[in-house]
């Protein structure tokens, strides 16, 4: 057993509001320099969606991720979907699967400067949009999130990939006028415990780091030959046009290091983020993920270890997690949801990376069934069955359990029964029996009802956020003497990224 | 003086300045060492200039290696007519897929606004290098044919004598201008390489085929200190210091061996008056060598008649060498009409000794600056060095019982005839008496 740590993350979706508040966080910190215009490491999709890039999940076409590659009497290999060993020296000259510009969108600004120099005239002066890699003015054609609230769904929503397994009917329904249903879907990089995208770099430049897991780029190190854009499934890997490197979301490690959370979950409006830390067995990833589509969920859970089991507590400290973080583990809001209530879910598992980011599927898009143009505002108009949801729990499962739609339903089912318990609780127009019935098939008893609800509505900010000390102090003292190192540590790479040649 | 220069000058500074400048980029500026992939901003064009070109340069490089790395092998291979042709149409083509696919990126380069975006001038002037170097290659295969027989002997001990610091421009001196610029750009391309975006050639990542698909780094000393057999960060850094350390220290060493070669190159040789009197005797010793050698010879003039071969040991193709009466080498072939063909080896360009196996044109090579001579008339090909034709060398048949039965004097026609019962015993000389007009 190699008990490793892993800071992971729980997003709430039923309480993103798509503010886009978390993107704009990231973007000021992270990104809003030349060559990095186009990204963002946080971005907000519209569900159901093509998303950024477009059509991101489409891995015939992007070729990201893992597959199994089954061999005579039963053997199962994980390779790469986008190279191997060999081919990924021809790709150094070209890689096929790496998104273009154009895949994401071209950014651009305004000449502002014009508003004020224009001389006197007759007509307001206009600011007009320029490319901010060519400078030239040019025709907006798409943004990062141009498909935000299912605007122009006949283009972006209906093309979602996910609805590929839907009968035309269902297809039909769900964009019904009046039927119409979406939520919106945060995404960061999800410091996956099986990256794809360490395991492509020619260079060895991507690791994972060991004490918390977070995924990151040496910039020093890499040589810009791309691969990883192309393996990382969720397109979370970014090529900065200016500086020739890849960049990605760092889960804000320097603030991590100092007690505070990422800019993103900081500055949540909706307050749907969780972090904490989730310990899981580093010998073990590689085989959880070789299952076929249908266990992977399941067989994620089962190398997550229980921080509480005294076994694995005197592992971890063999393997030098410290106390602290032993500690965090325990109080973990992330273990909550992913082992002790089983609701949140990984983003397509199947492109067998491990995700360590897990979400809570949206409950309301599946409820506030109308009739008649009129919603029903009753207990039993409102909390319709979940086959009769508008989202169907196909798509559902496609996103969070690679299409096995029972552990979709068995999540979406406590989340139904902790509203009815709720209801119950507070306005009593539920008899009793129905709401112990609701909660015995969903497998909760009150108290653990009681704790979802806290937890998702009531929380603080300390809830939340359970950060682990980073001990960042130890690992400069065993790099050189404090004294010396003073005003030093944080940003270990932070030369300006300017190059002649 | 210019020789010098282009080919002794330029070649050690170009790999100085090559090996001192990558290390230096890679020690104060490691975060530019690469290429800088426009790949994101433009792909379609990339795709169709990109791809030709590394693979078209990566097998010219692999076939102007090889001769070089084992002349031996290589010689004995290229003898062989086949192997021969298809080394050249295989070189001929890569070198023509490469142009192709510089010449999309070049266009890319010049007109496409987003990869303009991030051109910088070193990556035109790398460009326009290799298009220069490209063509010349090209003009050189198709002019001085056969360059993969003819630079074992030239260009392959040229770069031997730079490698081994005793360098000797002499072998590439007399070659044709267009062979000359080709390896002047060579040199250039290396020493631009430091300066550029062709650093990336430093950074290939071998290391990727051995290495486990995970990669995990731990920043602090806990893990380490709990599992005493992991290697933490800090070792790590320290022996990428030390092997550093080790490659700065063989650059340096290197080229203060480089440094004096080149001065001493240019000051000449200066001795000391032990020295002197060593060279003295040596000389001495050699000079009466010379002498022993010298009577030899003046013996063997004196006589009438030299033996070349039995006449049924020689081939109409592969020529086998003799000495003549002036101590030159020659070349004995049988003519088509069965009788004795012999001519001077001796390469009217600069005196090298001519190659003896016919190409299938019946020519033979001077492999020192690629001179071909016809065979049967002795006359050079045109665009050769050597401007003026080997000559013919007049021959005797004598049957067993020492009677001449056939002679020929040069430019003349045949005297005598040879009975077919006498060929597989008659032996073939050279004759005094055709003295100097051999
Ligand atoms: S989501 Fe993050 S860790 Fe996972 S493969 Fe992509 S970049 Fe790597
Ligand atoms: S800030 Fe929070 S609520 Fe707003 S879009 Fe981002 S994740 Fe959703
Ligand atoms: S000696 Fe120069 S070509 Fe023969």
């Amino acid at each position: 057993m190699d008990v490793k740590a892993q800071v992971s993350m729980v997003f709430h979706l039923d309480k993103c509001i798509g503010c886009h508040t978390c993107s704009v966080a990231c973007k000021n910190i992270w990104t809003d320099r030349p060559g990095a215009e186009y990204m963002w490491w946080n971005n907000v999709e519209t569900k159901p969606g093509t998303g950024y890039p477009t059509r991101w999940e489409d891995q015939e076409h992007y070729k990201g991720g893992w597959r199994v590659d089954e061999h005579g009497g039963g053997d199962r290999d994980l390779e790469l979907r986008c190279q191997s060993k060999a081919d990924s020296f021809l790709k150094l000259f070209y890689n096929p699967n790496q998104p273009g510009l154009q895949d994401y969108y071209e950014p651009w600004t305004y000449t502002y400067q014009d508003l004020f120099d224009a001389p006197q005239g007759d007509d307001q002066p206009t600011a007009l949009p320029v490319s901010q890699i060519t400078g030239q003015p040019m025709d907006i054609k798409a943004g990062p999130n141009w498909d935000d609230d299912l605007s122009g769904s006949p283009i972006y929503a209906e093309n979602d990939i996910n609805l590929d397994e839907l009968t035309d009917e269902e297809r039909a329904q769900m964009f019904e006028i009046e039927r119409m249903s979406m939520f919106y879907l945060p995404r960061i990089c999800n410091h996956c415990a099986n990256p794809s995208c360490v395991a492509s770099c020619p260079s060895g430049a991507l690791y994972k780091r060991g004490e918390d897991g977070v995924v990151l780029i040496d910039q020093e190190k890499c040589r810009g030959w791309r691969a990883c854009v192309a393996a990382c499934p969720y397109k979370k890997i970014y090529f900065n046009w200016k500086t020739g490197k890849s960049e990605k979301c760092i889960l804000c490690y320097p603030r991590l290091e100092t007690g505070q959370a990422p800019a993103c979950f900081h500055s949540c409006v909706g307050r749907i983020r969780y972090l904490g830390v989730l310990l899981y067995d580093a010998d073990r990833v590689a085989d959880a993920m070789k299952v076929p589509d249908r266990a992977l969920v399941e067989s994620q859970r089962s190398v997550l270890l229980d921080p509480h089991d005294p076994e694995v507590i005197s592992a971890a400290l063999a393997n030098g997690i410290s106390e602290g973080f032993l500690e965090a583990a325990q109080d973990s809001p992330v273990w909550d949801y992913v082992m002790r209530w089983k609701l949140a879910l990984p983003l397509h598992i199947e492109y067998r990376t491990m995700p360590m980011l897990f979400y809570v599927p949206p409950l309301l898009p599946v409820l506030g069934k109308g009739e008649n143009g009129v919603f029903e505002n009753t207990a039993g108009g409102l909390f319709g069955t979940l086959d009769k949801s508008r989202m169907p729990i196909k798509y559902m499962a496609r996103l969070f359990s690679a299409g096995n739609v029972d552990v979709v339903n068995a999540s979406l089912r406590k989340l139904l029964a902790v509203r009815f318990h709720k209801r119950a609780q507070q306005l009593g127009d539920i008899p009793a029996d129905e709401v112990r019935r609701v909660m015995h098939e969903a497998g909760l008893d009150e108290e653990a009802a009681e704790a979802i609800y806290r937890l998702t509505a009531l929380p603080t900010q300390e809830d939340r956020y359970v950060l682990p000390p980073l001990q960042r102090e130890e690992a400069v003292a065993g790099t050189c003497n404090p004294e010396l190192c003073k005003g030093s540590c944080g940003l270990g790479f932070s030369q300006k990224p300017k190059r002649g040649a | 003086m210019l020789n010098a220069l282009l080919f002794v000058g330029l070649p050690y500074v170009a790999i100085f300045v090559c090996i001192a400048g990558s290390i230096y980029r890679f020690h104060s500026n490691r975060f530019s060492y690469s290429a800088l992939s426009s790949q994101f901003l433009e792909n379609k064009k990339l795709l169709w200039g990109s791809v030709p070109w590394h693979i078209g340069l990566g097998i010219l490089f692999v076939l102007h290696l090889l001769p070089v790395l084992m002349p031996g092998p290589w010689a004995v291979l290229v003898a062989n007519t086949v192997a021969l042709w298809t080394i050249e149409i295989v070189g001929l083509a890569a070198a023509i897929l490469a142009l192709g696919g510089l010449g999309l990126l070049i266009f890319r380069r010049l007109v496409n606004p987003y990869v303009q975006a991030i051109s910088t001038s070193m990556d035109f002037v790398v460009l326009a290098l290799f298009l220069g170097q490209i063509i010349l290659g090209i003009v050189t295969a198709l002019s001085f044919r056969w360059g993969a027989r003819w630079a074992p002997g030239t260009t392959t001990p040229y770069l031997w004598s730079l490698l081994t610091l005793q360098p000797d421009p002499s072998y590439v001196a007399d070659m044709p201008v267009v062979i000359k610029m080709h390896i002047t750009g060579a040199w250039l391309i290396v020493l631009a390489i430091p300066f550029s975006r062709l650093v990336h050639v430093f950074s290939l990542p071998f290391e990727y085929l051995f290495r486990r698909p995970q990669k995990v780094v731990w920043n602090n000393p806990r893990r380490s200190q709990a599992r005493a057999a992991e290697v933490p960060v800090v070792e790590e850094r320290r022996l990428f210091l030390r092997g550093f350390a080790g490659l700065a220290a063989g650059g340096a060493l290197l080229s203060v061996g480089v440094l004096d070669k080149l001065v001493r190159f240019y000051r000449g040789p200066s001795l000391s008056p032990a020295e002197e009197a060593e060279l003295m005797e040596r000389n001495v010793k050699k000079l009466q060598m010379t002498l022993q050698e010298r009577e030899f010879e003046l013996e063997r003039m004196r006589q009438d008649y030299i033996l070349v071969a039995r006449l049924s040991e020689l081939d109409a193709r592969r020529g086998k060498y003799f000495i003549d009466y002036q101590m030159r080498p020659a070349l004995a072939y049988l003519g088509e009409d069965g009788l004795p063909l012999f001519i001077s080896a001796k390469c009217t360009h600069l005196g090298c000794t001519v190659q003896s196996d016919m190409n299938a044109e019946g020519k033979i090579l001077c492999p020192c600056h690629v001179s071909y001579f016809d065979v049967k008339t002795g006359e050079p090909t045109p665009g050769s060095p050597a401007l003026t034709p080997l000559p013919h060398i007049g021959w005797v048949v004598m049957d067993d019982k020492d009677q001449v039965i056939a002679s020929k004097w040069p430019g003349k026609a045949v005297v005598g005839k040879v009975p077919a019962e006498s060929k597989a015993s008659c032996r073939v000389f050279i004759a005094k008496e055709h003295g100097e007009t051999a």
